[in-house]
């Protein structure tokens, strides 16, 4: 126990804390009982106005750091629909003469639902000074008109490439249901698709808030805060700017040539779309990544009204937004054979040393002891017969019916029939594991949207699709006919353009297959790297390095003497640049054929994999090989040859 | 070894003595911390897309270590405290000097923390309880009445933290310093004479201050907002004109948890740490403000009644020390709120977010009720 004097004390210290207590207490009367009423009026007329000033989006750049997306301030016309009233229609006419659009397309680009009642709704961007000073001066005759200055998206190379770019949009209410974008508003801008849609998380920064205290008039009472915008990342690319609009100019003018060719039965070349692909196989790194039809990015720096849009990228213009790269789905004809090639080599089917025929056509083995058997007979593209050839020059020369046999060994010795099945044999499908190890019949992660799976066709497939829809499919049940298709690349066989080049980028790259992307590096607004694209190259293929290599040299045989691309590459340096190719001329009934071409190339240390498909192009040496060779002369510096009319090999 | 013995039981029964009002109260008033900080901060979180929790996950993160704290604090013999007191008071200083070097972090111009594992942490929260230890060692170990030399010994003691800490510049820190040390000098017995030549002794020094240069300009103009409202800028007034129509606008039992327009439209800035008490003013109003302020009632009176029940003067010192600490900044941070103090920088003990003055507050309990379960010992 303290003694007595020290207790004293000790109490005289509580009773200064108690005398504080009193005043505090005291205080607290006056505040909140006296003067409670007379406060609460002032904070009934203390209120806030919010303004949000928006984050400058980062920009993209290609991989020397020429900018492909920049920024620009644009005067934008936004419209209120709570203010406009009873004036509406007045309003929009006015609007309408001013801005040189039909005052209906205004109404409809006001009509969206994706705006609040109360949020602006823009309704014309790029509005010339002019106009724009003409409303600010005449704001009685345009209420709930304002005009804004907002940053848009400016495309110094115009439209190269814009389907990898994308372009940015009004975020879809899909999106705002989507609790990962809980922190957009309707009306936000959003990147929608491309690099503008993956990386959007990067390039889009955060918005900065401004915030005024404002009196029941309205009237500004003063800054209370301010939080500045944080500037979005800069992405840079992979692509090459170059190398991009090599590609892209190298599309357009074979796909122009060929609408000048007859193809025998069905007119001229219809050439209504196409894709080309440059690809570092070292890396994975597209270089280059182009699609016909293109479009304007810029275009997209206003709303379109749904009637618009669709007049402008319909079916009528053979849909130019869709990245034919990603997202074409075609059958591979015969640039499929390198594939099945190694394959059949590595399961015994065929071999090196051998020679197989190549005749006009090959009939599927029957019981010719039976005169009722059905006997089923596939065509060579030739009507010639070209006699013995090993399995290389039937490669480079492109036979079907050397390929046909070995879809049938693939049957006979792989695959198990009913009674089997009851006995417990399982059917094994190496062909399907082969090329599905090549990276087909599934995405190949690329940094893009949208991108398609293609398909690798397997009897459960088939089963299971013609369950799901009988019309379409009216055939369940596995064939040998099956094999023998998929050996050249059609039947239900499906690849896009970026799986080919993949693929082929693997067979240039010893099996070792790189994940392609075109994310090179996500830069920071104070320069520090915020993510590296983390290489990711896997040899998934279980093919022994002797046969690729064995694949890899026959393809060499197709770009001289007899080989398929031999006239398409008349005079091609070879000495200068290695290169080694396949022709793939695809049947997609009732259409004209698609063509293709998939190139490896090597010389000075670097090398690039191309590869060209042109929709209703004809036979893969008509258009995709000349194209495909453009667009290898460019990329090595060689003098450019003409587009000239070849002969229509496969 | 018979006395020995007699300790070990002693010590063992320790625990049965803990005081469990004084826990409850401290545990009520963080508690109520908790509500006012999320009320505080939700909306402006959310509104730049963050976690709307995530001051009052913080804060009952440090709630956690400051239950670990707490217990620490009175695991041991608080008398082995008045052997390292010396020790615990000069580590203190090393780390406000430290502070000042790189290996600080500055905030608003201020470089008061230690960034440690993502929190800021405050040396001058740990020199405040450093301080306490360090005079309660020196004063219990004076015999016969205090000479003016020994309370400017003491003073001196003191004023260094409290410089150091005024060099951050952290104003509010150096008056909890003279608070602690003025409360504890009266609990010696200082006669009033010299607690008047200190007083005196202090103006000069802080005049003086002034006149190199040495109080920042914010601290100054705040001090003006105070004593002439005319005078200053706008900025300066809106601190205290929103506050107090925070908590005017309560009236008698307030708006309503998260329904106070001023907290939820940020008119009040700081509001989860310094002004945190507007938030309770607002949404609990003139009743809710009492409940507080008689929970901090209880706390003192239990911290008080420790310090008459402690077995020797320096557990009294100790505790007086405490009491000092939590009373003065409990009063100037509400007088602060309701316009009566100047704005200094002072939390709220126990309400206000922050890890390292929760940390300490939780600590200081541990203090006091090591104290008081050993009074018999």
């Amino acid at each position: 126990m303290t003694e007595p004097r020290m207790g004293l004390r000790v109490k005289v210290l509580a009773a200064l804390v108690l005398a504080m207590f009193a005043t505090l207490t005291t205080r607290l009367w006056f505040l909140q009982v006296l003067a409670a009423e007379q406060y609460k009026a002032e904070a009934k007329d203390n209120a806030v106005r919010l303004i949000e000033v928006p984050a400058p989006r980062g920009v993209i750049k290609d991989v020397n750091g020429t900018l492909l997306v920049q920024n620009r301030g644009s005067v934008v016309i936004t419209i209120n629909r709570q203010e406009l009233g009873d004036q509406t229609e007045r309003v929009l006419f006015d609007l309408s003469e001013l801005l040189d659009i039909p005052a209906d397309e205004l109404g409809a680009r006001l009509d969206d639902p994706r705006y609040y009642v109360f949020s602006p709704i823009p309704v014309a961007t790029d509005v010339p000074k002019r106009v724009a000073y003409y409303i600010e001066e005449h704001r009685e005759l345009f209420p709930g008109v304002d005009v804004l200055s907002e940053p848009v998206r400016r495309y110094p190379l115009g439209s190269a490439g814009a389907h990898v770019l994308g372009y940015l949009g009004q975020i879809s209410e899909d999106k705002l249901k989507d609790p990962g974008f809980a922190d957009y508003s309707p009306g936000d801008v959003i990147g929608v698709s491309g690099i503008e849609g993956i990386y959007e998380r990067y390039l889009a920064g955060t918005r900065g808030l401004v915030k005024y205290r404002v009196n029941s008039t309205g009237e500004n009472l003063g800054l209370i805060g301010r939080q500045r915008p944080v500037a979005g990342d800069d992405v840079w690319l992979t692509l090459d700017a170059g190398t991009q609009e090599l590609a892209e100019q190298s599309l357009r003018a074979g796909i122009e040539h060929a609408r000048t060719i007859v193809e025998s039965d069905s007119g001229y070349l219809r050439a209504n779309g196409g894709a080309a692909i440059v690809l570092d196989p070292q890396t994975g790194a597209i270089e280059a990544m182009a699609s016909y039809p293109t479009f304007d990015p810029a275009l997209f720096t206003r709303g379109f009204s749904e009637r618009e849009f669709d007049r402008r990228f319909g079916a009528g213009h053979s849909f130019p937004l869709v990245n034919r790269a990603i997202q074409g789905q075609y059958p591979p004809g015969s640039t499929y054979k390198p594939f099945v090639a190694a394959s059949a080599l590595q399961r015994d089917i065929v071999t090196t040393g051998q020679s197989y025929p190549c005749p006009p056509s090959w009939t599927v083995p029957f019981d010719e002891s039976d005169p009722e058997a059905m006997q089923y007979v596939f065509n060579n593209w030739t009507t010639a017969d070209l006699g013995y050839m090993s399995l290389s020059t039937a490669l480079a020369r492109s036979c079907d019916t050397v390929f046909y046999p070995m879809g049938y060994r693939y049957w006979d010795t792989f695959y198990v029939n009913d009674d089997e099945a009851a006995n417990g044999v399982e059917s094994h499908e190496p062909l399907q594991h082969d090329l599905e190890s090549f990276g087909f019949g599934a995405q190949t992660r690329v940094d893009l949207p949208y991108e398609q799976d293609g398909r690798v066709p397997d009897a459960e497939w088939k089963q299971s699709i013609h369950d799901q829809y009988p019309q379409s499919f009216p055939e369940g049940q596995w064939f040998p006919g099956d094999f023998i298709l998929m050996t050249i690349g059609q039947g239900d066989t499906l690849v896009t353009p970026l799986q080919l080049a993949t693929a082929y980028g693997a067979l240039e790259n010893d099996g070792r297959e790189c994940v392609p992307h075109v994310l090179d590096r996500v830069v920071a607004p104070d320069d520090t790297i915020v993510r590296r694209f983390r290489q990711n190259c896997r040899k998934h293929v279980r093919i022994d390095d002797r046969y690729l290599r064995y694949v890899r040299d026959a393809l060499t045989g197709t770009m001289t003497g007899s080989g398929t691309a031999a006239s398409a590459f008349a005079g091609f340096p070879f000495g200068d640049v290695w290169v080694a190719g396949k022709t793939g001329t695809a049947e997609v009934p009732p259409k004209q054929d698609y063509s293709w071409f998939a190139a490896m190339t090597a010389a000075g240390g670097q090398e690039h994999v191309v590869v060209v498909l042109v929709e209703q192009g004809g036979h893969g040496a008509t258009t995709a090989a000349p194209i495909a060779r453009h667009i290898i002369e460019g990329l090595y510096g060689l003098d450019f040859s003409q587009f000239t009319e070849v002969a229509g090999t496969d | 070894m018979e006395l020995a013995a007699g300790r070990a039981v002693a010590e063992r029964h320790a625990f049965r003595h803990i005081d469990p009002i004084l826990l409850a109260a401290a545990i009520g008033l963080a508690v109520i911390g908790l509500f006012a900080i999320y009320s505080a901060t939700h909306q402006s979180l959310a509104a730049v897309h963050l976690d709307p929790g995530r001051f009052v996950k913080r804060q009952l993160t440090f709630l956690a270590l400051g239950a670990v704290v707490l217990m620490l604090a009175l695991s041991f013999d608080y008398r082995l405290l008045k052997v390292y007191a010396g020790m615990i008071y000069v580590s203190s200083l090393v780390l406000l000097v430290l502070v000042r070097t790189p290996l600080g972090t500055s905030v608003k111009g201020a470089q008061r923390w230690f960034e440690l594992f993502g929190f800021q942490l405050a040396p001058s929260e740990l020199a405040k309880l450093a301080l306490i230890a360090m005079l309660a060692a020196f004063l219990s170990e004076l015999r016969g009445d205090l000479t003016l030399e020994d309370v400017f010994r003491t003073a001196g003691l003191a004023a260094i933290p409290a410089f150091l800490v005024f060099l951050q510049p952290d104003l509010g820190s150096s008056i909890v310093f003279a608070a602690i040390l003025v409360g504890m000098l009266v609990v010696a017995g200082t006669r009033t004479r010299y607690l008047a030549v200190l007083a005196l002794t202090a103006v000069v020094l802080i005049v003086a201050g002034f006149q190199v240069g040495l109080v920042r300009e914010y601290q100054i103009e705040r001090l003006k907002a105070f004593l002439d409202p005319q005078s200053v800028s706008a900025d300066a007034l809106h601190n205290r004109e929103q506050a107090e129509i925070a908590i005017g606008s309560g009236g008698l039992t307030g708006v309503g948890f998260g329904k106070g327009s001023q907290t939820n439209l940020d008119f009040v800035p700081e509001q989860h740490t310094d002004f945190v008490f507007t938030v309770i003013g607002e949404e609990f109003g003139f009743a809710g403000a009492l409940i507080l302020l008689g929970l901090y009632g209880i706390l003192l009176w239990r911290a008080f009644r420790v310090a008459l029940l402690s077995r020797d003067p320096f557990g009294t010192y100790l505790a007086a020390g405490i009491a000092s600490m939590f009373a003065l900044q409990m009063f100037v941070n509400v007088g602060m709120n309701v316009g009566i103090m100047p704005i200094t920088g002072i939390p709220l003990p126990f309400v206000s977010y922050g890890g390292s003055s929760l940390l300490l507050n939780l600590a200081s309990v541990g203090l006091l009720l090591n104290v008081h379960m050993r009074r018999f010992a």
